[in-house]
């Protein structure tokens, strides 16, 4: 007999559907998660011959709405491990790349960096797209003494108040990108203040900083409102409507990715961009997705834009990205890039790959990378190099075929980073 | 304070968003009403109607083909509910609920994994359909026309599904389905194609929500279970299997959630679920939701 059977009360029908419901939300995807998929890196053919290889490991976004970000970076790992085996590998050996999706989740995050240090393991680690699973990550690196490089995520806690030997940041932290940014705009005329970031660490730490710096920029500010989206918002209907029932001058944006996607789409039938001048992280997965779309004007910022970077061998890495993936690097891939040339840079310095002796290498040390030279401090490991925010141009780059910023503006690290006496004041002791 | 007309604007805001959620909660709401199953993959239905109708009338081409894609997704969708219905749900009616439970849920996760086999982890996009995409002038501020079709489309599948459910021989014998099967089964209806109607009903609301909302959103993986926990909190206010509770779940979400984003932004992501738990504990079984005999 096929009828449905009703022998279940409806409270206990109830109980499994929000116990389930909750699985669903809190469970990392099963589907997602096959601990790190062997992904050998491309076996060199006839190359360099390597006496022997190593691997390393990248967990990060590769599903969802910040995806693109992690795929891009993922793209740069694997760009730049490709240049090292085609130059001999690193220590004479060839090295390999495991990864893994952790989509957003930080429990998921934790799980594939420990497989990889315990199954694969791996030499090194490169981080995630969200700083919440940064966070998770962080400490198991520590424990297994692995050298891990944040490369998109960028809380300060990272090399503040999580800090430890193994841990590097080359990528602007959430203490200077917020006051590059002020920088930028308390130079400009606008002075009613409404915020727009997502719900965790990095968004709520942001809109601190920019506040403060605005303050220390000397630009007296009002804030008309503030609201905190969570991650993956796909409704921003009420909070467009209610940021623009407020009339301030300008909107500051720390949502990101997919999120600032659906924002922007949402926006434009509000006359949002008409109405108020706002500024947000832009950044090169966007700016090519929406094309036409995207706020002509408006105030947008960029953690390492490549065509902002003159060097021949940025040019160079553009070029070679462009002809390997048939699409133009983004930030992300090219600070993902950047921080395999400095743990291998690191790594030739100690001769070892060894977590204890490539960490003492790279603290304090100045390193050739494609975009210049970068230094990282030895109080916290943060990379000194600058944000750069600029405005969207009104039409499409002739040769990118999607507007980039225009007038950018480079704000310079020794400006915007957090003082060592304050950094090392919040690390543990 | 907030002027008036804003005050309006943020109202027709949150009843956009109460629109899909509506939609979407209906669905789940009708299926769990007929079989007394609660359908975790109700989201992966969602999902694959919005991936569905990006490649169709994704990218530079969009626009025009939106109705096209529209169609298709929908047609899919309802096409992949029947088969789940079939395939998988008929096969668990006799067995424990867990059971059912953790077959939708195994569905959650081979379909999130197809679609990233099929359609890959980046986000897509889709344009307004053209002639939806301007802006309306409500009391002098601009709102987009395309959540005015949207709130539309709600109202229609509401009273779309009223009569069904109300004035069509269909309509009661799934009633009927929920009250005693047996019953039903000696009037000489065939129960098991009562169900897998049901089920494919149920899967067309989420397609229709998906595809409905995709253009403005970011389409890519995950959207399944996002849309899941609002749509099931939805259904709980109303009283799961209550159709009508579905509406007045989601009128009360979007509302509370507009306020609240305008009056306490602080709080605004603690809204729904404080609302949530306000209504169960007045209401054990949801708004309109038979409390257990």
């Amino acid at each position: 007999m096929g009828g449905p059977k009703r022998a279940y009360s409806r409270r206990e029908v109830l109980r499994l559907g929000l116990a389930g419901t909750g699985l669903v939300a809190a469970g990392g995807w099963l589907a997602a998660c096959q601990p790190a998929p062997g992904a050998p890196a491309p076996t060199t053919g006839g190359g360099p011959s390597f006496e022997g290889s190593v691997t390393v490991g990248i967990s990060t976004t590769l599903s969802g709405s910040i995806a693109s970000l992690g795929q891009s970076g993922l793209q740069g790992v694997q760009l730049a491990i490709a240049d090292l085996n085609a130059k001999g590998g690193v220590l004479k050996k060839e090295v390999k790349l495991v990864y893994a999706d952790d989509a957003a989740k930080p429990d998921q995050g934790a799980t594939n960096v420990r497989n990889m240090i315990l199954n694969d393991q791996v030499v090194a680690l490169f981080g995630p797209v969200s700083s919440a699973v940064a966070a998770a990550e962080t400490g198991i690196a520590a424990q297994y003494r692995k050298p891990i490089f944040f490369h998109t995520s960028n809380d300060l806690v990272l090399t503040t108040k999580q800090f430890h030997k193994y841990a590097f940041q080359v990528v602007p932290n959430t203490y200077m990108e917020p006051r590059a940014i002020a920088e930028y705009l308390s130079r400009q005329p606008f002075r009613k203040f409404y915020t727009i970031s997502p719900d965790y660490n990095y968004g709520r730490d942001s809109v601190d900083v920019f506040l403060n710096a605005m303050k220390d920029f000397g630009a007296n500010i009002e804030v008309l409102g503030q609201q905190w989206p969570k991650l993956g918002t796909t409704d921003f209907s009420t909070y467009i409507s209610a940021a623009l029932a407020a009339k301030p001058d300008f909107v500051v944006m720390f949502i990101y990715g997919g999120d600032l996607l659906t924002f922007t789409k949402q926006a434009k039938g509000y006359g949002f961009f008409e109405q108020v001048k706002s500024g947000g992280p832009w950044d090169l997965t966007l700016l090519p997705a929406l094309k036409g779309e995207a706020p002509a004007g408006h105030v947008a910022w960029s953690r390492g834009p490549f065509f902002a970077i003159d060097t021949p061998e940025v040019k160079d890495f553009v070029s070679r990205y462009r002809a390997k993936y048939n699409e133009w690097p983004t930030e992300w891939s090219l600070l993902a890039y950047t921080a395999v040339q400095v743990w291998a840079w690191g790594v030739q310095k100690a001769g070892s790959f060894d977590g204890d002796p490539v960490a003492d290498a790279l603290a304090g040390a100045t390193v050739p990378t494609i975009r210049g030279s970068i230094t990282i401090r030895k109080c916290d490991h943060q990379a000194e190099i600058p944000e750069y925010i600029g405005t969207i141009a009104a039409s499409p780059h002739p040769e990118y075929g999607f507007p980039i910023l225009e007038n950018v503006f480079v704000a310079h690290p020794e400006r915007i980073l957090l003082s060592c006496d304050e950094a090392q004041k919040l690390q543990p002791r | 304070m907030v002027a008036w007309p804003d005050a309006v604007i943020q109202l027709l805001s949150g009843l956009t968003a109460a629109s899909t959620l509506f939609i979407v909660a209906s669905g789940l709401t009708l299926v769990f009403g007929a079989m007394r199953v609660i359908n975790m993959a109700h989201g992966s239905f969602y999902m694959y109607a919005a991936f569905i109708l990006a490649t169709v009338a994704g990218g530079a081409a969009g626009g025009a083909r939106f109705w096209v894609g529209l169609g298709a997704a929908v047609v899919v969708v309802a096409v992949l509910g029947g088969l789940v219905e079939v395939g998988v749900l008929r096969r668990t009616y006799d067995k424990e609920h867990l059971t059912q439970l953790l077959a939708t849920f195994a569905l959650v996760y081979i379909f999130a994994d197809l679609a990233l086999q099929v359609w890959g982890g980046t986000y897509r996009s889709v344009s307004v359909p053209p002639g939806l995409d301007g802006q309306a002038e409500v009391l002098g501020r601009a709102f987009p026309v395309y959540n005015f079709f949207l709130i539309g489309l709600g109202i229609a599948v509401g009273a779309g599904l009223w009569f069904i459910l109300q004035r069509t021989t269909l309509g009661w014998q799934v009633r009927a389905l929920v009250e005693d099967p047996e019953l039903l089964a000696a009037a000489g209806v065939n129960v098991r194609r009562v169900g897998t109607i049901a089920f494919i009903i149920g899967a067309l609301l989420a397609a229709v929500a998906g595809a409905a909302r995709a253009p403005g959103i970011t389409i890519a993986p995950g959207m399944d279970t996002e849309i899941l926990v609002d749509a099931f909190i939805v259904a709980v206010i109303g009283g799961l299997g209550s159709v009508t509770g579905a509406a007045l779940g989601a009128i009360i979400i979007g509302l509370f959630q507009a306020v609240g984003v305008l009056l306490a932004a602080e709080w605004s992501s603690a809204f729904t679920y404080l609302a949530m738990i306000l209504v169960l504990i007045v209401r054990p079984s949801g708004l309109l939701g038979i409390p257990e005999r």
